[in-house]
């Protein structure tokens, strides 16, 4: 039987290192193999010093929906930041480190000193390595690298390129002395014996070939839009959302595109809604705070009926908060954010597939919906790197959306006719007899200010129901189902990024022998009640994980649905802690168990 | 002296059907105070378009919040009605969108200068080709008469009951601080004067600004009254040069005497020049790179 | 305020291991650290024949699971050299350079194979089998049914030849004057002794002093041994077992008495204040003999350990050796060495 492949490798040093550059390398020459690939870097939140970085990647032969709670092995290219990450191998997992550092350490500051009797250590003259091989002790990373490879005898062409393409628009002087440092340290690991039980099988092959990249959410988001045609955007810089930006300001102008940067965030999504209502598609992307500045803007989106998507990618708040760190607690910003019963579309991708997918689907339902669209991710999904498999022609290209309702271009053109589905006729200026004024006041299906009450009324019905068609919409999986069919014991209802930590929490959970099962929301709003409560009702105890302190969707889905949930909140800046949802899933079996008993009591008496 | 010929209603009417000016005036019937210097505004815009031969469909108005805010619904253009101080990044957006299109901003000086004022350089630094009708009336109207960013120090209102004691923004020197590429000031009470700036205006290919100094006819009775103003203010100097920044500078620091006519004006790069600029750039850029590439190879065994 | 004593133990075998424990009990509150070069956690030795039988995983080697060292609070630096002692200091020197100092320090660095100088230019195609991981190489080196040629044959190397030929392999023993070793054999017994050989399974030869190896073709076996009268014997490894000699080198400076081993009292204290040694390393005073002298086996070396660790406490025990060290010739003509005997649990 083939060895199955689920290992986590974490590469600890401070940025002078070349850590995150390693990393990187690493996770290109997996995904070049064939695996597929997770990963999530730590950064210093500094932009200057030698702070703290740490490269974790996660490769499987299936697909796996999160980090892992522990890693298999640990590399040290800078002891002091590493010592404080020893405790996250596992017992019989590797910690790979520098057997001569340059200089003296004082006691205790060597990593050797640190390890759990579990570890196994390999003790790595790093630095001598990189000097007997480039002459200069600047390798360090990739010799650590190559000893990787070699150790666990991953595809030493693999890393070849990805070296290779990593250094291609360098002199090539540069490629030659990575791959002389990666081949001394694959030599050193071929010949070392492994003593750890990581273990490393063949990557599955794929049946139907594609393209495999390494994306980040930012990444898939950007790539998203560009399949989907996006023709204007509009920006202002915040963590952690600015890479969006970054990557369409390259490609975006490659293909006929229009990027401008903004004053600010207001300016962002004016420009935005002034496109979307000009007939272009139209994007912005900001963090929490840029949202809150956009929340008046979007009600005019909803009022004048203008697609517009935005992207959203959260961070730890209030105000300034934790910009480099990660939470859910925009949900009821994006949800609500704004004044007057303003129903937009709220989607939030689960991976980084997902972010590609929603991204390009957005533009659709926006245009189709005549709503701004948010895409709601946070920093841990906009950061972390994913291989996404690109499979034959995109189809998210526009679809022609305007011509829905009945009341054609011409003397009688009504822009906001009511319909039975509530989609009005849409024409973009350029178009002659499609002649109206879009506006934020309340007005007739002429698109003419008017404050009657049946107007306002029939209106507001309008703009909210045809957001219920919007569930109807084929494009994404707004809800699936993971884990145990049938009842079951404990129901996690997961959105965003957490549904990675949750899944893998169930999965752990059913091999304990607990019934339970996983369902990801992507669909927020509007929200999909039925199938959702079709799962909660399978569901002894229903947990809803999230990354914030007042379970922001547990809220919204308890008020939804009618129906109490357990909140199980995780506000740390972190990303979810599989250990703790574990634990939480377990609780919630025996309290199962508890109340069973309890019940059957009286029975007896 | 020659006495005037009568004009008959039936004359002028099928002239000003002839003239195809009826084409850019919506139905609606204008909800703004008799007086008021939109009026001229509007008639001002309706005949510049009818100059220029804009089609309708190709024209956007672009308002905030404010007295202006129903100016598109006045004209049987595209129009968009946006919020208080938005109009131009929602203008911008639009032009970048489709750089056909003829797109108007119109708004008051509390639209422009107060909640909107943080826009009104990006807009002019970045040349967005749209133009921006600034109607001052130094007087929050709609809002029934508090003072604005333009009311003169000692103006009494609902909201300065002990009259304003805030220095009034300098709207032009400002603008041509700012980099605006036109810059030119009318008088709601020269209509002709009005109809042909905001032409020139429109002709433009930049960011034009132009100031529109008009009286608030309900809530104003005493400060900027068409009295007042017909007095006060004077034409350019016949010998001013538009393309003399220095000299538009100082004629707008002059606030003693509001003098109107076209400022400044400059030919520049608009942004729509400069994104497609960026467009050619990108696409060229692979060649740009392996060209240089090729060079180097070239050198590097000697 | 008390401050805690640290116990530093050099070696990861036998001696070091029971003395840590020990000092544990005796001291709740000490700190420990036991340094060792090896990657593993303390595993038996005398267990290491069992690769023949099947035992690949060093797991099962361990004599205490990884939880032993966290609930018993004793760091173990693995894969940690020492390049220097300075006892004045009281300091060790480690080769990725770091200072570590010690409050009590125990030396239980056992021995390593000895090789004749006249086989040094050969020690490429010879395997050891003083670790997990040689112990290993050596089990896939042997093919089905392969032959395995033992020069000398040590009292160690005699052990893991009853589980080759156990295990359906062929043991050839070239003879040498440390055959038997630590054991002495009158030269009138000898003979009987290398009977006793012969009817274990072993194929004994006497070729004298050995020339050169060499690595056999691809088709043959491994390697071929060349001896000076001109003989030769083929094989798929080439083992040593010449006896032991202590592992001493990193104290070249540290002013430590020696002789062969470390020289300690009965009380297994060395001449420097602090220092103790215990196991293959060390040579103890003995009045009887008057002459310090080597203990082996692991009865021996694990007593050694405890009486280190209870002086290193507070006590002032002799060490006396309770094991007979003779070999014996068992009524079924076979050999016995007391020092074959341990403790499967360490």
């Amino acid at each position: 039987m083939a060895k199955q492949t689920d290992i986590q490798i974490s590469i600890c040093g401070s940025a002078g290192d070349g850590t995150i550059a390693v990393g990187d390398i690493f996770k290109r020459a997996m995904a070049r193999a064939g695996y597929r690939v997770i990963a999530f870097d730590h950064y210093p939140a500094e932009i200057r010093g030698f702070g703290k970085c740490i490269s974790r990647t996660r490769i499987s032969n299936n697909q796996v929906y999160s980090m892992k709670s522990y890693s298999d092995v640990l590399v040290s290219l800078n002891d002091l930041h590493a010592i404080p990450h020893v405790g996250e191998v596992r017992d019989y997992g590797a910690i790979i480190y520098d057997s001569a550092p340059m200089s003296a350490v004082a006691e205790g500051a060597h990593i050797s000193g640190h390890l759990m009797p579990g570890h196994l250590p390999y003790a790595l003259p790093i630095r001598e390595l990189s000097e007997l091989a480039t002459g200069a002790n600047r390798s360090r990373n990739i010799v650590a690298l190559g000893f990787i490879a070699g150790l666990y005898q991953l595809p030493q062409q693999a890393f070849h390129q990805a070296i290779a393409a990593k250094f291609e628009a360098k002199a090539p002087a540069v490629a030659d002395t990575a791959l002389a440092a990666f081949d001394s340290g694959f030599k050193s690991g071929s010949s070392t014996y492994k003593f750890d039980d990581v273990q490393v099988g063949r990557p599955r092959a794929r049946k139907n070939g594609g393209e495999v990249r390494m994306m980040t959410g930012n990444g898939a988001i950007a790539h998203g839009c560009l399949e989907a045609g996006i023709e204007t955007f509009f920006g202002y810089p915040i963590t952690p959302a600015t890479g969006i930006m970054e990557r369409l300001a390259v490609e975006m102008p490659r293909r006929g595109g229009r990027l401008v940067q903004t004053e600010d965030e207001i300016a962002a999504i004016s420009a935005t809604i002034g496109a979307g209502y000009a007939g272009a598609r139209a994007a912005t992307a900001t963090s929490g705070p840029g949202l809150a500045l956009m929340a008046e803007m979007l009600g005019l989106g909803v009022m004048a009926e203008v697609p517009a998507v935005v992207f959203v990618s959260q961070r730890g708040g209030p105000s300034t908060g934790m910009p480099t760190k990660t939470e859910q607690s925009d949900l009821n910003l994006a949800v609500w954010g704004g004044h007057g019963d303003a129903g937009r579309i709220v989607l939030a991708p689960t991976n980084v597939e997902g972010c590609r997918r929603c991204a390009a689907r957005a533009f659709e339902m926006a245009e189709k919906f005549q709503v701004p669209v948010i895409v709601l991710i946070d920093l841990y999904l906009s950061n972390r790197y994913e291989t996404v498999f690109l499979q034959g022609e995109d189809n998210f290209l526009p679809k022609n959306w305007q011509r829905v309702g009945s009341s054609a271009p011409g003397d009688n053109y009504r822009r906001y006719e009511l319909t039975a589905d509530g989609l009005s006729p849409r024409c973009v200026p350029g178009e002659a007899g499609g002649i109206h004024t879009a506006t934020g006041l309340e007005h007739d299906e002429y698109g003419r200010p008017n404050d009657n009450p049946d107007v306002h009324s029939l209106m507001s019905e309008k703009r909210h129901e045809k957001l219920r068609d919007a569930m109807k919409y084929r494009g994404i999986n707004f809800t699936k189902r993971f884990g145990d069919k049938g009842k079951i014991d404990v129901g996690l209802l997961a959105w965003g990024s957490t549904f990675g930590e949750a899944l893998e929490a169930v999965l752990l959970a059913r091999e304990e022998g607990i019934r339970c099962a996983a369902m990801k929301v992507v669909m927020i709003s509007p929200l999909p009640s039925r199938p959702i409560l079709r799962f909660c009702n399978d569901c002894q105890q229903v947990l809803v994980p999230e990354l914030n302190y007042t379970g922001q969707f547990a809220n919204l889905v308890s008020g939804e649905l009618g129906r109490p949930v357990v909140r199980v909140n995780h506000a740390t800046g972190a990303p979810m802690d599989i250990n703790y949802l574990l634990t939480a899933i377990r609780n919630a079996a025996k309290k199962k168990l508890r109340s069973k008993t309890t019940t059957s009591n009286p029975t007896k008496a | 002296m020659i006495p005037e010929q009568p004009v008959y209603l039936e004359d002028k009417v099928d002239e000003i059907r002839q003239s195809g000016r009826l084409a850019y005036r919506s139905t609606a019937l204008p909800t703004w105070c008799p007086g008021c210097g939109y009026y001229s505004m509007t008639e001002g815009l309706v005949n510049a378009l009818t100059e220029l031969r804009i089609k309708t469909e190709d024209t956007v108005i672009v308002s905030g919040i404010g007295c202006a805010s129903r100016f598109p619904f006045f004209m049987d253009t595209y129009g968009f009605h946006t919020l208080h101080g938005r109009a131009l990044p929602v203008a911008t957006g639009v032009k970048v969108a489709n750089d056909k299109l003829t797109v108007v901003a119109v708004g008051g000086d509390g639209d422009g200068f107060a909640i909107g004022g943080g826009h009104i350089p990006h807009a002019a630094r970045r040349n967005v080709n749209i133009t921006y009708l600034l109607f001052d009336n130094g007087i929050y109207g709609l809002t029934k008469g508090q003072v604005s960013p333009t009311s003169a120090t000692g103006f009494i209102t609902p909201t300065s009951p002990f009259q304003n004691r805030d220095a009034p923004l300098n709207p032009l020197l400002m603008l041509l601080s700012y980099g605006a590429s036109w810059v030119g000031q009318a008088y709601a009470g020269w209509p002709h004067h009005l109809s042909q700036l905001i032409r020139q205006a429109l002709e433009h290919p930049g960011f034009s600004y132009l100031h529109v100094l008009s009286p608030c006819v309900t809530f104003d009775k005493t400060d900027r009254t068409y009295q007042n103003l017909d007095l006060a203010v004077r034409e350019l100097d016949a010998g001013h040069d538009s393309s003399d920044l220095a000299a538009a500078m100082r004629a707008a620091a002059d606030t003693s005497t509001p003098t109107l006519g076209l400022y400044y004006a400059e030919m520049r790069e608009t942004l729509g020049q400069a994104l497609d600029l960026i467009a050619a750039r990108a696409a060229g850029a692979q060649r740009i790179k392996r060209a240089t590439t090729r060079h180097r190879r070239r050198k590097a065994p000697a | 305020m008390p401050t805690s004593t640290h116990h530093v133990v050099l070696g990861n075998g036998i001696a070091g291991n029971h003395a840590a424990d020990v000092i544990r009990k005796r001291d709740p509150n000490s700190r420990i650290t036991i340094i060792s070069a090896g990657a593993l956690l303390f595993y038996n030795r005398y267990d290491l024949p069992n690769v023949f039988r099947g035992r690949h995983q060093w797991v099962d080697y361990l004599v205490h699971p990884p939880e032993y060292y966290e609930s018993q609070n004793i760091t173990l630096r693995r894969k940690t050299r020492v390049v220097e002692l300075e006892p004045q200091a009281q300091t060790l020197s480690l080769a990725h350079r770091e200072t570590l100092h010690y409050d009590k320090l125990l030396i239980a660095t056992g021995g390593h194979a000895y090789i004749p100088a006249r086989l040094l230019d050969d020690v490429g195609l010879m395997h050891s089998f003083h670790n997990f991981r040689v112990a290993m190489q050596v089990q896939s080196a042997v093919r089905k049914n392969g032959t395995v040629i033992m020069l000398g044959g040590d009292v160690m190397g005699l052990d893991l030849a009853r589980t080759i030929i156990a295990t359906g392999h062929r043991v050839i023993v070239a003879l040498d004057n440390r055959t038997f070793w630590p054991h002495e054999i009158a030269q009138s017994e000898r003979a009987r002794y290398l009977q006793a050989l012969e009817s274990m399974g072993l194929d004994v030869r006497d070729h004298g002093k050995v020339d050169h190896i060499e690595a056999g073709n691809s088709k043959g076996p491994a390697r071929q041994v060349f001896f000076e009268d001109g003989s030769e014997i083929r094989g798929d490894v080439v083992m040593p077992f010449f006896g032991l000699v202590p592992t001493v080198d990193f104290l070249a400076t540290s002013g430590i008495d020696m002789e062969r081993g470390i020289l300690v009292n009965p009380q297994l204290q060395t001449a420097r204040d602090n220092i103790w040694a215990a196991g293959d390393v060390c040579q103890i005073w003995s009045a009887t003999s008057n002459a310090y002298r080597f203990y082996y086996g692991y009865r021996n070396v694990k007593m050694m350990g405890e009486v280190a660790a209870y002086n290193m406490t507070g006590e002032q025990s002799p060490f006396e050796s309770t094991v007979d060290e003779a070999l014996e010739v068992t009524s079924k003509g076979l050999l016995h060495s007391p020092f074959w005997e341990y403790d499967q649990r360490g």
